[in-house]
């Protein structure tokens, strides 16, 4: 997947087989201590491939949550088609790895330091420190919704208790109802996620509630996979989804939960679900470790996803800017194992290879019909950017045979990818 | 989906070849693989071959 990754490898490995026989700095890196900030797709997967890049590396995962709860196929827990419990995982495997996986929410970073402060009090000395930690909600950036909004009108953004709220209205609505998906400006987690939420809700909605109408009003002209989204919903779901786009006056300017109404500059919506996905930002360690610019997310260097603010701090997955590369579970495992081997190298004194990333996300419209876009990255202009030629998405006027097949992948690289990170 | 882990690295250049090309259909891997050159695809075959 990754060329370079394989001389890292094997460099690592023979650090490891010969380190005794090294000089003294040498062998003080193979002790180092490398500590993981978050256990996510990104997270999670970086412990694991440090270890795998030196095995004389400490590892440390630090995450509050014991259980993580993927969002990746949470669309299909809030249609009704999938039960929470599949989207869930535990560290159990990677303690097993000789990872040490500290329960507790990091509060403090000092880069100067290199020293991570718990909530309990405790620290963690660090060589390296990777930041993972996802996204936060941007509160009250769309006036209206703050976090008690939210227990109203689900962002459902973060899987988990949000996801099953959404589903829990849904179950609910009476048939005839409206549903209201809000979608933000770029950038945000998962590009194409609201426009396969507003697909499988349609899709609960045609089969039990079949005089119900979704709208997505949109703070964009244009989406991820919009063309294969809007050409599948005409064929599937006609007259059922209504996408009121940016010029056509998509943006929500404000919204009330008392009343679940949602306000543009041309028109105020009454919904009987809003499903309000906000504005977003990197998670607040990243502010605290003074990782993220005035935007909210990480600058990072594309080879080595090291903080272009912070030394010794690299930024991985959906807080991190990483130029062309969307905020995917795919491309945060790609991220995160790139980062592995350039520390790896960095440790060792040496310079890390300019990396080749990929990634691939698929969308289901239907249970049995998925779509994809995929890309293919590479460090230019101090930037990760599209490989020309390469990646794109699917074909427009695919047979329902090519559909189904790309639905199954999907699957498929679910269970595969959650197997890798936390199996 | 089978896995790639141990496959004689000739078999996955030639399949990424196929890929790239169009020879050989695919749903993703023809967009991937078009990202990829010589050179790279045979050290992927090669990383993967190694694995177990």
């Amino acid at each position: 997947m990754i060329p370079t990754t394989r001389r890292a490898f094997l460099s690592g490995g023979a650090l490891a087989g010969f380190a005794a026989l090294l000089p003294a700095p040498a062998l003080a890196q193979g002790k180092a201590h490398i500590v993981v900030l978050g256990g996510g797709f990104a997270g999670a997967t970086c412990a694991r491939a440090l270890r795998r890049a030196n095995p004389r590396f400490d590892v440390t995962l630090v995450e509050p949550n014991a259980i993580f709860t993927a969002c990746p196929f949470s669309n299909a827990v809030i249609a009704g088609l999938r039960a929470i419990e599949a989207q869930r995982f535990g560290y159990d495997a990677i303690r097993n790895d000789g990872i040490a996986v500290v329960a507790e929410q990091a509060t403090a970073v000092d880069a100067q330091a290199r020293r991570v402060t718990l909530r309990g009090g405790g620290t963690l000395d660090y060589d390296r420190l990777v930041l993972a930690p996802g996204i936060a909600i941007r509160w009250n950036e769309l006036p209206g919704y703050d976090e008690a909004a939210a227990a109203v009108m689900p962002h459902a953004w973060l899987a988990g208790d949000q996801t099953l709220l959404l589903r829990r209205q849904l179950d609910a609505m009476a048939d005839g109802g409206t549903v209201v998906i809000t979608a933000p400006a770029n950038p945000f987690r998962c590009p194409p996620g609201p426009y396969e939420r507003a697909s499988l809700i349609a899709y609960y909605l045609k089969k039990a509630k079949p005089r119900s109408k979704l709208i997505v009003l949109d703070a964009k002209d244009n989406f991820s996979k919009q063309r294969l989204f809007q050409n599948a919903w005409q064929q599937l779901y006609p007259e059922l989804i209504e996408w009121v786009s940016l010029s056509n006056g998509g943006k929500v300017v404000s919204v009330d939960a008392k009343t679940r109404t949602l306000v543009t500059d041309f028109a105020t919506y009454k919904a009987d679900i809003a499903n309000v996905i906000p504005p977003q930002r990197a998670a607040a360690i990243a502010q605290i470790a003074g990782v993220a610019d005035g935007t909210g997310w990480c600058p990072i260097d594309p080879v080595t996803f090291e903080s272009r603010l912070q030394r010794n701090i690299h930024v991985i997955g959906d807080a991190a800017i990483a130029g062309a590369i969307p905020k995917s579970a795919f491309a945060a495992n790609a991220e995160a194992k790139v980062c592995a081997v350039a520390i790896a190298v960095l440790l060792q004194g040496e310079t890390p290879a300019p990396p080749k990333l990929i990634n691939t996300c698929y969308s289901l419209v239907a249970p049995d019909y998925g779509i994809s876009i995929a890309g293919v990255y590479h460090p230019a202009g101090g930037q990760l950017a599209d490989v020309e030629g390469a990646g794109g998405v699917s074909p427009i006027d695919a047979p329902a045979d090519f559909r189904a097949l790309e639905a199954a992948y999907a699957e498929a690289w679910f269970r595969t990818i959650t197997a890798e990170t936390f199996g | 989906m089978p896995p790639l882990r141990g496959h004689d690295p000739a078999e996955i250049v030639a399949a990424m070849q196929a890929f790239r090309s169009g020879e050989r259909p695919s749903t993703v891997m023809g967009r991937i693989a078009k990202g990829f050159s010589d050179d790279e695809t045979r050290a992927i075959a090669a990383w993967l071959a190694a694995q177990r």
